[in-house]
């Protein structure tokens, strides 16, 4: 049954669970991709598995077959199915590829209630991919690839929220700026939760991972969590990188605090940040040719 | 009849124009866009910056990636197309930054705030004050430019756009 749509307004009772269960066109990951990730996960995942549950959804796998076959990676020939995709390009980065192709379809639309236009989303999530993935690379203390995944997931809450906020952007940044509050602070305020929270809870009705549970519930907040997670820590760095470096930045800009102890736990230092958003700039460039032919 | 065209400048990059015609940048964050113009030479530039200096290990990088870099560049490129030094001026905008990082107001964390004092540094050096600037905060900006008019405009996507200022008054 389709939840039913109200009409989005403020209010005190809205819980969560309102949020989630009557919000209408709520994203989703395809069965297939949610399979795919977990298999890669798996101490038993293989490259026949994970390709065998790409191939149960045909057109989430012929998305994935275009990504493959794009200039980005510049193999010599034509792959032809997922499996063999899985072979050449790793499980790892098949399992990147299916998240991509699922979640661009609903991240490139626009989310009003953060003021965010086309496309915006979805260049704040991608860019937020490359530069946790970047940051996790340079600390050496969390998979780079993971971290690509869990960055591009971080602010799955925001989808779901967007539509309850529309018109209330200018009053809630009317309280941020009066009350010198960060944007997260503001939604709780007005709400009693955060876009964190909403995606943390999204996550866990979907059975992601807990340590991707963990960075849609912490990533403006990590060092809340315990005991701190370095994937937590790298995602809260590039999304840092990210937005400073303008991608993707709706209504909320840059109204978010960065918590200093993230970078020392990953063994980083203020002096890293300025090469880390060079380095960015490059790997996004190269990263988002991979796309340019594929949407 | 030929439309004047608006060159969009990406990060890291210069443009310079003569004639007609303006420039944008998008999604202003913590860089700075600046803007030079010499009203008579009717000769404009724009210049994207991401970081306030260039790393001492990576010569030959693109200049318009950092301020120590990006304002001699930008003043190289418009002498070239005919502009005078004497008569350039100029605006920036952009710089903004994550929430309060703290008391001191020194950290090396604040890339906006470090960027627009950078170049605001290079360009005091050479002799220029901008005639307008909006830098700071926490909103990405569009900052752009019409030769014709000599009119900076500034938007963001909860204030509009607003004119900061004309490089021809």
């Amino acid at each position: 049954m389709q939840p039913t749509r109200l009409t989005p307004k403020l209010s005190p009772t809205l819980t969560i669970e309102d949020i989630v269960s009557r919000t209408a066109d709520l994203p989703t990951l395809p069965a297939a991709a949610l399979a795919v990730m977990r298999e890669s996960e798996s101490a038993t995942g293989s490259a026949q598995s994970v390709g065998k549950y790409l191939a149960q959804d045909g057109a989430l796998a012929a998305r994935v077959l275009r990504l493959a076959n794009s200039s980005y990676y510049g193999l010599s020939r034509s792959v032809l199915d997922v499996s063999e995709a899985v072979v050449v390009l790793g499980m790892r980065n098949v399992r990147n590829l299916a998240m991509v192709a699922s979640t661009y379809p609903w991240m490139n639309k626009p989310l009003k209630g953060y003021a965010l236009a086309p496309n915006e989303m979805w260049r704040h999530s991608f860019g937020v991919a490359v530069a946790a993935s970047l940051t996790a690379e340079k600390s050496r203390k969390v998979s780079a690839d993971e971290a690509f995944v869990a960055g591009l997931l971080h602010d799955l809450g925001k989808t779901a929220i967007s539509v309850w906020l529309e018109n209330k952007l200018p009053a809630m940044l009317r309280i941020a700026e009066k009350e010198g509050l960060p944007f997260d602070a503001v939604e709780r305020k007005v709400l009693g939760y955060d876009h964190m929270e909403v995606g943390a809870h999204m996550a866990e009705s979907w059975n992601l991972p807990q340590t991707l549970v963990d960075v849609m519930r912490y990533h403006h907040r990590p060092s809340e969590l315990t005991p701190t997670n370095a994937m937590v820590d790298c995602v809260h760095i590039g999304d840092y990188l990210a937005g400073s470096m303008g991608f993707g930045l709706g209504g909320d800009g840059l109204g978010y605090q960065f918590d200093e102890n993230a970078l020392s736990r990953v063994g980083l230092g203020v002096d890293d940040l300025d090469s880390l958003a060079d380095a960015f700039m490059v790997s996004y460039d190269q990263h988002e040719r991979l796309f340019e032919e594929t949407k | 009849m030929a439309v004047a065209s608006n060159v969009l400048v990406g990060m890291a990059e210069i443009h310079v124009l003569k004639g007609s015609g303006g420039f944008s940048c998008l999604g202003l964050g913590s860089c700075i866009g600046l803007c030079m113009m010499d009203p008579t030479a009717q000769v404009a530039g724009m210049a994207h910056v991401m970081l306030p200096e260039a790393f001492a290990d990576r010569a030959g990088e693109k200049p318009g990636k950092f301020a120590d870099t990006a304002v001699p560049e930008l003043l190289a490129l418009l002498e070239k197309a005919g502009a005078r030094p004497e008569r350039l001026v100029c605006a920036i905008a952009g710089g903004a930054q994550v929430f309060k990082f703290g008391a001191e107001g020194t950290n090396r964390l604040e890339i906006g705030r470090r960027n627009a004092e950078a170049v605001l540094t290079h360009l005091k050096s050479r002799g220029y004050t901008p005639r307008g600037q909006e830098v700071g905060g926490s909103l990405g900006r569009t900052m752009t430019l019409v030769i014709e008019t000599g009119i900076i405009t500034v938007r963001t996507v909860t204030q509009g756009e607003k004119t900061l200022c004309n490089l021809r008054a």
